[in-house]
């Protein structure tokens, strides 16, 4: 008993993984012999005891245990082998052998055929181990040609036809670095005396001389070229494409993270190559990344994807050696580490599963619950939150900005865009089936639930990590997981059928957006309630629709929610995990539209965009403030007007302004009807928050106010000019209305830049405004095309007749947008134009007088087309809107009411909580406003209007009655000494401002879709230009091998010598 | 300690085995047929460990046994450094390993493809 | 609030009847004169002055209507409180509270706007009617005002920096003291842009297009008859006039008394009579190409010139 315990108590060291893994590679095939399944269970046996081992031994040291130093053959080191097994050993161990645990349940159909493979599959895995642990240099060369060994045999056993070609190029290729590395270890042992890498480092002066430089530039490039660095990486590729995705993965995450992690320890041997590693790590993320753009093969891409993030965790390692920033480690690069292994590994598996040669083909018969975890493995990925990946990010970048790094910063930044570029294209491949496809039949269910678990297993290690980090940054308050937990839950009743999953959904997003926002004060609030209760408000119009809607109320709750967590972030990573959060529920709601996926890709990449220069504004306020609080962006001192254009870019991307809104009318268009209506009416909001934080923190307390701030003018009025000009021309009613969305946020943008009290309140004012008139457009439009199956105004018209609610809410929205009098639009341009002129920006008041005027163009248009002319004859059937959406459209339109009658309702709390920021300088006289120019009594308006509509009213009711008037048919008018019989030959519709398009047309031409169409297009051809390298002869790739020595012997002072 | 003047046997034979480390790259990057190129591999591959071997070497050393011949005090200087030795006997087996891995390879390239030759293996690039 | 000042609103509204009245009668005479005066050019004699009153008392005492629909119906109310609601929020005579109107509602900003109020809503009813003449019309009419707003924005710009208030009022009375102080002679850059705004906006050739009597017949308003049509006349009475004492007060030094206003507005009226009666029309894309170029430039010039004007 006693010895059993020992036994035990051995095996259960970290040394217990080797005897285990050895002990096991001899029973397996003497088991296997026996009975087959017997050799399989001691090989998982083996494998999960590894992995518990890892575990148990971690958990110990986690608690405070110290780093356990195993001594073998009874001799102390440096003259016996010895090995570590600490805190990041045991992390990356734990991470290994827990992949590869899954990973041997994905391949276990292959690796059962042979009891070889079982035990190559061990030794490979126990390699790894090695190469973490061991403290030995030649040692390690040792554990790394083991597991090269063990590759190169799994890798023959795969079943694709250019495996074996494959294979041969990569044994070339490493056989090669091993050689180096060989070299490196004989070198430095002959200058140091020693192997083992402690003495080593201990005695690094000794490595001195030509022989000292050959020797370290031998094992960094050995190191370096198994990571795959660009270009000496196209045996990498292959292997990647070629392989079995269960062999694929193992090299992608298993082997390189063994390889890493080499490098890693003797990193503390190149600190005059620290930049070098740097650069290449650098160059080959955004090089593979850019080159990936234009890869179509699954696992090929996979294997871009594989080379950027070594060559991002490379970066990263070496900018924090430089940086003497050895505290962040564990968080950085174990993030960024664990991040990648679980993803890309669950993707390679998922690739395996799938089974799809190209992404293309990805768009039929794929699963339901295979794109969904193919979503959150990719989004894991490219670092959005809650995964690990997103908190490494941050962390690396805010530190790179405390250290001033911002070229790195914008390196790793574009690098993450393009990778999100390609990673989400493979998705939107997989995301266009969901709808025509039908639930999985039971029996097949069951069977591909055994295939996938390993990867939701992934999926799943990748939410606990990522909240274990959230945990150590100090984030992971309820309130930052309240979204996603509801949303959570909504997606536990997502299954049941029908609109009344609406409303616990707005119970949660009450409840949820009570609690979040009640505490909060000031403008927070007031867009608290225009964000949460302008939400609620109009998704109750959602239970329009009765079908199944999968997925659209888990993300609705999660989007919603998100807002209210943006609206009460104190500090800039909550902001960023909101904004981020929201982005990406966002997406994936426009995504359910019917044609959605398309242009939410598009929509997608500019939200990222529009984050990275956030995330990168933050990170420069960090580095100048070295606080994450919002409240200190003010302090930046001279960097405040380069974060105030980088977050300001960052905000006016995400609204869709001028020259970057080419996302915007695809998005809108192809929502979902209802959900379009909460994009424009409620989400769009979040931009204007954004630009109100930066206004408020940034743009006031500097002196440099004014320039930022005109540019940011101009940028609105410009938004607002084409929004209005490119609306104008369309035939989609909801294009329309998008393009008209876009020139409405332009006044708002506008008049935030005025950084006056009255612009301030213009642009809230407007704000409110706009939420008002797009939602009751919106909703309007959904049901106009509910009843129509339309979408082009000029297949409609004459609803009027049919939809009379619709049409009088279209009208009075539209009324209230154009700025007519008495309406609520009337104030804000007020409002705005008076805070223009006392700023004296006379050409942009101009351009706003312009632009107001081109909407009535749209407006008109809208009224004309689809409610007023002739009514299709298909059309004379059709009924009102459900009251459903009637519903939420007659509370706006009373909100429009009363805010048109009683301004001050709306200005006095507007103008109080900007007070702390800028004092007030409105001027109530009664109920009449002054500025400096005008004054505006809007009851009175409203009076007078009132009774001067009346007056003729009651004259002509009085004639008509003594008139005899008749109701005619359609048709019946004066035409022509005709009388059309269709309407289609009478009804004005097609190309209604076709003279105005002859006029000035030719400034609206899609310039801006053009230019970033030819940025796709130059981006797409420097990836295939860069990518000439990749000419699949195995002895070029070697060539490559060899010159990256040399490149780095040259680089680092080798002709000096 | 100045190689060049002191340990001739070793320069020489860490020459020739750096000869054979560029010649056995020269032959994985010039030779087209697969066994050409393993050749290369094993030639650079006996290279290293010549220039292992060389490195460990002590002119006019003996062997690195501590008994009456050599003195405890004199070892340092008198003994061959056995390290190196003992590495090559490891480096060899793994040499051994690779080749064999690279020869089984080129058995089955040539079983399916029905030819040794690298450049006709490009199907996967870009 | 309303109810309190009940004498003010009764007061206030008394008068502006009686503004209406005049400015209404006023109107239909003029368009009477210049009926008469653009057939003397053509050769022809002309309506009698007594003719559009006839027309609309013809108008209002038909027996029979036909309507399209509550929107066709409420198409010309609109217009007419369009026309209404602008001359209440513009003060007519300067220095007569009696003749002030409802100014101190809002601003010339507020005239600006409220002078859609009445286009929209008479281009809806019309669009109900579901003529596509209308349609054609209206939609070539709003296409006109965009490009004629451009310069004369810029003007109206130019003389707010200049008399550095929004308020009619205060805008006439900076220009009281004789007519050197008229804004036609102290930023008679403006004045030229806004004028030549105000051809396109009185809607006579070379910008009559979207009427179009010869193509379209008259544009917008095809199916309106009866009573729709006797308001309709009655509000291009009212409405031709309002725009006319707008531009008295805005450039042309605003009139204290109703002989001085009815004869400055004529001679503003005179000419866009003029320039139509010489000038062929423009097609709709030359008309906006044509306020884009020249007219804006001097909108452009007015600006600079009046910021020349303040710092010198």
């Amino acid at each position: 008993m006693v010895v059993t315990n020992t036994i035990i108590d051995v095996l259960l060291q970290p040394l217990g993984i080797y005897v285990l893994a050895l002990g096991a590679g001899f029973l397996i095939p003497l088991f296997y012999r026996v009975r087959r399944g017997s050799g399989v269970l001691v090989f998982f046996a083996a494998l999960a005891a590894m992995a518990v081992i890892a575990g148990l031994n971690l958990l110990a040291i986690i608690n405070g245990a110290p780093a356990i130093d195993i001594e073998t053959a009874g001799i102390k080191p440096p003259f016996s082998i010895n090995l570590r097994f600490g805190l990041l050993e045991g992390g990356f161990v734990l991470a290994v052998n827990t992949v590869a645990l899954l990973g041997a349940w994905h391949y276990l159909p292959r690796l059962k055929q042979q009891a070889a493979s079982l035990l190559l599959y061990l030794i490979l895995v126990m390699g790894i181990n090695g190469m973490v642990m061991t403290r030995d240099l030649f040692n390690l060369f040792i554990f790394i040609e083991i597991t090269s060994i063990a590759t190169y045999a799994l890798i023959g056993m795969g079943r694709s036809d250019n495996v074996l070609a494959a294979g041969f190029k990569y044994v070339m290729a490493t056989s090669i670095a091993s050689a180096f590395f060989l070299l490196g270890t004989i070198f430095l042992y002959y200058q140091t005396g020693t192997l083992n890498i402690d003495d080593i480092i201990m005695n690094r002066d000794l490595i001195e001389g030509p022989i000292g430089l050959i020797a370290t530039l031998f094992l960094l490039t050995s190191l370096l070229v198994e990571l795959k660095p660009y270009p000496a990486n196209g045996w990498g590729l292959d292997v990647y494409e070629t392989a079995d995705s269960g062999i694929a993965s193992l090299i992608s995450v298993g082997v390189s993270a063994g390889v890493f992690f080499a490098l890693y320890k003797l990193l503390p041997l190149m600190d005059n190559y620290l930049t070098s590693i740097a650069l290449i790590g650098g160059l080959t993320f955004l090089i593979s990344n850019l080159i990936g753009l234009k890869q179509e093969n699954t696992k090929r891409l996979l294997g871009y994807s594989s080379i950027g993030q070594m060559g991002l965790l490379t970066l990263a390692v070496a900018l924090l050696k430089q940086t003497d920033a050895d505290a962040h480690l564990p968080l950085i690069v174990g993030g960024l580490f664990v991040n990648h292994l679980f993803a890309k590994a669950g993707l390679f598996w998922l690739a395996g599963i799938v089974n799809r040669k190209c992404i293309g083909e990805w768009s039929s018969g794929v699963k339901r619950s295979e794109v969904l975890l193919l979503g959150v493995l990719i989004t894991a990925l490219v670092g959005l939150p809650p995964f690990p990946g997103f908190w490494a990010k941050w962390e690396l970048v805010m530190l790179l900005a405390g250290n001033e790094l911002f070229g790195w910063i914008a390196l790793i930044l574009i690098g993450s865009l393009l990778e999100a570029a390609y990673l989400f294209r493979w998705f939107s491949y997989a995301r266009q089936q969901d709808s025509e496809q039908p639930d999985d039949a039971p029996a097949e269910a069951s069977f591909s639930f055994m295939q996938i678990m390993p990867v939701t297993i992934a999926a799943l290690l990748l939410f606990i990590t990522g909240y274990g980090m959230a945990k150590t940054m100090h984030v992971a308050s309820p309130e930052v997981f309240l979204p996603l937990v509801a949303g959570f839950a909504m997606w536990l009743i997502d299954r049941s059928h029908g609109r009344l999953k609406n409303l616990p959904m707005l119970a949660a997003v009450a409840v949820g957006g009570y609690l979040l926002t009640n505490d909060l004060e000031g403008i927070n609030r007031l867009f608290s309630y225009l964000l949460v209760g302008g939400g609620i408000l109009v998704s109750i119009a959602a239970m329009y629709r009765n079908d199944n809607r999968r997925g659209f109320y888990p993300l609705l709750t999660v989007l919603l929610l998100s807002l209210a967590t943006l609206l009460r972030a104190q500090t800039s990573l909550e902001f960023f995990f909101s904004w981020e959060l929201m982005t990406l529920s966002s997406y994936l709601l426009v995504t359910l539209g019917r044609n959605g996926v398309k242009p939410a890709l598009t929509y997608l990449l500019f939200s990222l965009a529009s984050a990275y220069f956030i995330l990168a504004g933050f990170s420069v306020a960090y580095g100048a403030t070295g606080s994450l609080l919002l409240a200190d962006l003010g302090n930046s001192g001279d960097s405040v007007a380069i974060i105030f254009s980088l977050l300001a870019a960052g905000f006016i991307i995400k609204m869709g302004g001028f020259g970057v809104h080419i996302w915007l009318p695809g998005a809108y268009a192809e929502s979902d009807d209802d959900f379009t209506a909460i994009l424009s009416a409620v989400v769009s909001k979040a931009g204007i928050f954004g630009l109100f934080i930066i206004a408020a923190h940034l743009g006031v307390r500097s002196d440099i106010g004014l320039d930022p701030g005109y540019v940011l003018g101009w940028i609105g009025i410009l938004t607002a000019t084409f929004g209005a000009l490119m609306a104008v021309f369309q035939e989609d009613i909801k294009r329309l209305v998008a393009y008209s969305s876009m020139g409405q946020l332009g006044y708002i943008v506008t008049g935030m830049a005025l950084m006056s009290h009255l612009g301030w309140v213009s642009a809230m004012y407007i704000t409110v405004n706009h939420f008002l008139f797009k939602g009751i457009l919106f909703l309007s439009i959904a049901g106009v095309i509910l009843r129509t199956n339309e979408r082009l105004m000029y297949k409609m018209g004459g609803l009027i007749k049919n939809m009379p609610f619709t049409f009088t809410f279209v009208m009075i929205a539209i009324i209230a947008m154009s700025g007519v009098p008495p309406l609520s639009g009337y104030g804000g341009k007020w409002m705005l134009f008076n805070a223009l002129m006392e700023k004296q920006w006379y050409w942009i008041t101009a351009f706003a007088f312009f632009s107001s005027a081109v909407a009535f163009l749209y407006m008109f248009r809208l009224l004309q087309t689809v409610f007023l002319g002739q009514r299709k004859l298909e059309h004379a059937e059709i009924r009102e809107a459900p009251m459903i959406l009637l519903l939420p459209q007659m509370v706006m339109i009373v909100g429009i009411m009363v805010i048109s009658a009683y301004p001050k309702l709306l200005i006095d709390p507007l103008s109080a909580a900007i007070d702390p920021w800028i004092a007030n300088t409105l001027v109530w006289q009664g109920t009449a406003l002054h500025a400096h120019f005008g004054h505006w009594n809007a009851p009175m308006i409203m009076a007078v209007v009132a009774g001067v509509f009346m007056i003729p009213l009651i004259l002509l009711s009085l004639f008509a009655l003594s008139m005899k008037i008749q109701k005619v048919e359609q048709f019946n008018i004066v035409y022509a000494a005709e009388r059309p019989r269709r309407p289609e030959e009478t009804h004005f519709a097609y190309k209604f401002f076709a003279h105005y398009d002859r006029a000035i047309g030719f400034t609206v031409r899609p310039r801006a879709t053009a230019f970033w169409n030819s940025v796709v297009e130059w981006s797409h051809s420097a990836g295939a230009s860069l990518r000439i390298f990749y000419n699949g002869n195995g002895q070029t790739y070697a060539l490559f091998v060899i010159m990256y020595f040399v490149g780095l012997f040259l680089f680092n002072g080798g002709l000096a010598l | 300690m100045n190689m060049l003047t002191d340990f001739p046997i070793s320069l020489i034979v860490l020459c020739s085995g750096l000869c054979l480390i560029l010649l056995g790259l020269w032959g994985m990057l010039t030779q087209r047929n697969l066994i050409r190129i393993i050749i290369g591999f094993s030639l650079m591959d006996t290279g290293i460990h010549m220039v292992m071997v060389s490195i460990g070497y002590v002119t006019g050393g003996t062997a690195p046994i501590i008994n009456d011949a050599v003195a405890m005090n004199e070892a340092v200087n008198r003994v061959v450094d056995p390290v190196p030795s003992a590495l090559v006997l490891t480096a060899i087996v793994i040499g051994l390993g690779v080749t064999a891995v690279m020869l089984s390879f080129a058995v089955r390239i040539h079983k399916t493809r029905k030819t040794l030759m690298i450049d006709k293996l490009t199907e996967s690039k870009w | 609030m309303i109810i309190e000042d009940f004498d003010f609103w009764l007061g206030k509204a008394g008068y502006f009847s009686l503004t209406l009245l005049i400015v209404t009668f006023y109107g239909l005479l003029v368009g009477a004169f210049i009926d008469r005066t653009i057939a003397k050019v053509q050769g022809r004699i002309g309506i009698p002055y007594r003719q559009p009153f006839i027309n609309i008392l013809k108008n209002f005492f038909k027996r029979t209507a036909i309507s399209h629909g509550v929107m066709f119906y409420l198409g010309p109310v609109f217009r007419i409180a369009g026309g209404i609601g602008t001359l209440a929020f513009i003060p007519v005579l300067y220095g007569s509270e009696m003749f002030s109107n409802f100014s101190m509602a809002g601003d010339l900003f507020l005239v600006i706007y409220f002078m859609f109020f009445g286009q929209l809503g008479m281009a809806l009813g019309a669009g109900e009617s579901g003529h596509p003449y209308a349609a054609i019309g209206i939609a070539r009419g709003l296409s006109q005002m965009t490009a004629y707003e451009v310069p004369f924005v810029l003007a109206v710009i130019s003389i707010v920096i200049q008399y550095d208030t929004l308020s009619i009022t205060q805008i006439v009375a900076a220009q009281q003291g004789g007519w050197q102080n008229w804004t036609v002679v102290t930023n008679w850059v403006a004045t030229l842009a806004a004028m030549l705004a105000f051809l396109g906006m009185m809607g006579y050739s070379p910008f009559d297009i979207f009427l179009a009597p010869q193509e379209i017949p008259i544009g917008p308003p095809t199916e309106f008859h009866s009573a729709y049509l006797g308001l309709m006349q009655l509000n291009r009475a009212l409405f031709g006039a309002t725009k006319l004492v707008l531009f008295m007060n805005l450039f042309f030094g605003g009139a204290t008394s109703w002989p001085e206003l009815m004869i400055k507005t004529l001679l503003i009226y005179m000419v866009a009579i003029v320039v139509g009666v010489a000038f062929p029309r423009f097609r709709v894309d030359q008309g906006i190409r044509f306020f884009f170029k020249i007219p804006t430039l001097i909108g452009i010039m007015s600006i600079v010139y009046v910021q020349m004007m303040l710092v010198a």
